[in-house]
């Protein structure tokens, strides 16, 4: 018998959330794991916060609306479509699957994310790619401030333009902007991308269905604040 | 942590209910105590008193106190009631139509200190009602009713308590004594709250907690005293307040908000149809707008006003 609200038809599992105030992540392994499910779609999600969160198989969930905070955090698998708008942080600290957003993001989008694919088709607020470990995060639209903060590995891609102090304290990774930068952070540096670089990166945007043409310049680390100086605290003490 | 919302119908409109879920959404940010400021129709000639009797058993001797000392300074009591379902609670709430106009709500105040038996008033106003209690949002409103509550605009607080006590006075939202129908909830921290209590207090106000919200409400309504509109005042208080906030100040008939130039806490904006709701989580406003929308991220140092005539305008300053 199924629980309340799931409609399992095969392979394929419609929720209606509003049956789920706890539990639906877990049911969500449940069915992928002892059902065979493949296919979830999630009806009435109503920004609720840490949908899809810690799923670990490879299957497709389907969000019919706009979802809250966290949305496929900790993902490891997932492909995860959500038809409106995220939420803070989605993808925070994901590892592996694909999280493709047709509206906006809110802010600290991919916060720490370690790998797979995050596709913002909108903007992304404040703080996107805070902290990026690994992965590919998208932005078709623009970034707010701060976004790109300690980014150390992986690519950001903003096809856009870019809020103030980006990629402040920028470790190391691969960080592309295609529009205008309002201001760089502190030991951010912004150079020309070679044409292997543009190559690499429209590839990475094809893969994902982006297409058209962009001139994408690097940001990278100046380096200045990789190992303190103490004839130059000046670097630190800006920070 | 903490949460804060607000909302502002075209007409007046079932604000209570609206109030109520969108705290109770919000109920994981915090549930030591919830609270609403709620603006009812004004009648001329009346101001509502909403006070909390701090032992219950007191609560008779209280208002035999209160209205003697109203009388004194010729304000008469129009109507007074217990205003909670509890009985067995420890203290009691009382809401009171006094026949008063704006210019006596110093006198009323003075009334309440010479009355003593421990009363605290929550708010006074012409339309204004601030309704505050320790639980979550559907525990207050099972104990005061607020879901019934029709007006025009309102403020919701869930709180988590941080940097003081739990405790109903420590609760949002805030009145600002002496100032009729103000109110504020906010969520974050002064860190430059002492030297602008100092001035305010060398001023003649007085505060009734150590809780820097209070501060802030105070502040705003003593610069529109001395001839601010809310937009200039808002808009000094990004200049002169230090530390991280969000927070939502309420008039009789306007509304106002600001954000500090880190804007780490969260808030979300939307307007449809003329209804207008802020809250710190989407989720907040999806108890309000049913269908799926797009909400407006307010940025650093911007401030939004949505005034009487019901028109939003909003700037970073």
């Amino acid at each position: 018998m199924n629980a309340a609200g799931v409609d399992l038809q095969g392979t394929t599992a419609s929720i209606d959330a509003d049956a789920w105030p706890k539990g639906l992540n877990r049911e969500l392994r449940r069915l992928a794991e002892e059902e065979g499910v493949t296919e979830f779609v999630i009806e009435n999600p109503r920004s609720r916060h840490n949908l899809a969160v810690g799923q670990t198989a490879d299957v497709t969930i389907r969000f019919r609306g706009s979802v809250g905070n966290y949305c496929g955090g900790l993902n490891s698998g997932a492909t995860i479509h959500v038809e409106r708008n995220v939420g803070w942080a989605a993808g925070e600290a994901m590892a592996r699957g694909k999280i493709v957003v047709e509206g906006n993001a809110n802010m600290a989008t991919g916060a720490s994310m370690r790998g797979g694919t995050i596709h913002i088709k909108g903007s992304a607020a404040a703080r996107c790619g805070v902290s990026l470990k690994g992965g590919t995060l998208i932005v078709e639209g623009d970034v707010g401030y701060l976004s790109a903060f300690m980014t150390h590995a992986g690519d950001l891609i903003v096809c856009g333009s870019t809020g103030a102090a980006f990629a402040d304290s920028l470790w190391q990774g691969n960080v592309w902007v295609a529009g205008e930068i309002r201001s760089l952070g502190t030991d951010a540096v912004v150079i020309e991308a070679s044409d292997d670089d543009q190559e690499r990166v429209h590839g990475l945007l094809r893969e994902n269905g982006v297409d058209g043409t962009f001139t994408f310049r690097k940001v990278v680390s100046g380096q200045k604040l990789w190992y303190f100086n103490n004839r130059n605290p000046d670097a630190w003490l800006k920070i | 942590m903490c949460g804060i919302c607000g909302i502002k119908l075209p007409a007046s409109g079932p604000i209570g209910r609206y109030l109520v879920d969108m705290c109770q959404a919000m109920r994981h940010r915090g549930y030591d105590s919830t609270g609403f400021a709620l603006y009812g129709d004004p009648v001329d000639g009346r101001l509502v008193l909403r006070l909390r009797i701090v032992e219950a058993a007191h609560t008779h001797a209280a208002l035999d106190a209160l209205e003697g000392a109203l009388r004194e300074r010729g304000v008469t009591l129009a109507d007074e009631h217990e205003a909670d379902g509890a009985v067995d609670a420890p203290d009691r709430f009382v809401r009171a139509l006094v026949r008063a106009s704006t210019d006596q709500v110093r006198d009323i105040v003075r009334a309440v200190d010479d009355a003593g038996h421990g009363i605290e008033v929550q708010s006074i106003g012409r339309s204004l009602e601030i309704i505050k209690d320790l639980g979550d949002a559907e525990t207050v409103n099972a104990r005061h009713g607020v879901d019934r509550f029709t007006g025009s605009h309102g403020l919701g607080h869930v709180r988590l308590t941080t940097e003081s006590i739990v405790d109903v006075a420590y609760g949002h939202p805030f009145w600002a004594e002496p100032f009729p129908d103000i109110s504020i909830v906010h969520n974050g921290q002064i860190t430059n709250y002492f030297r602008f209590r100092r001035l305010l207090t060398q001023e003649g106000y007085r505060f009734h907690t150590s809780n820097d919200s209070e501060l802030i409400a105070v502040y705003l309504a003593d610069r529109m005293l001395h001839g601010e509109t809310l937009w200039d005042a808002l808009k000094t208080s990004v200049d002169e307040l230090d530390g991280c906030f969000a927070y939502l100040f309420a008039t009789e008939d306007e509304m106002g908000s600001a954000k500090d130039p880190l804007a780490i806490k969260s808030l979300v904006a939307a307007n449809v149809g003329g209804v207008m709701a802020i809250a710190t989580e989407e989720q907040a406003l999806r108890q309000v707008f049913a269908s799926e929308l797009d909400v407006d991220l307010p940025e650093p140092r911007s401030i939004y006003v949505w005034d009487r005539d019901g028109n939003v305008t909003t700037e970073i300053v």
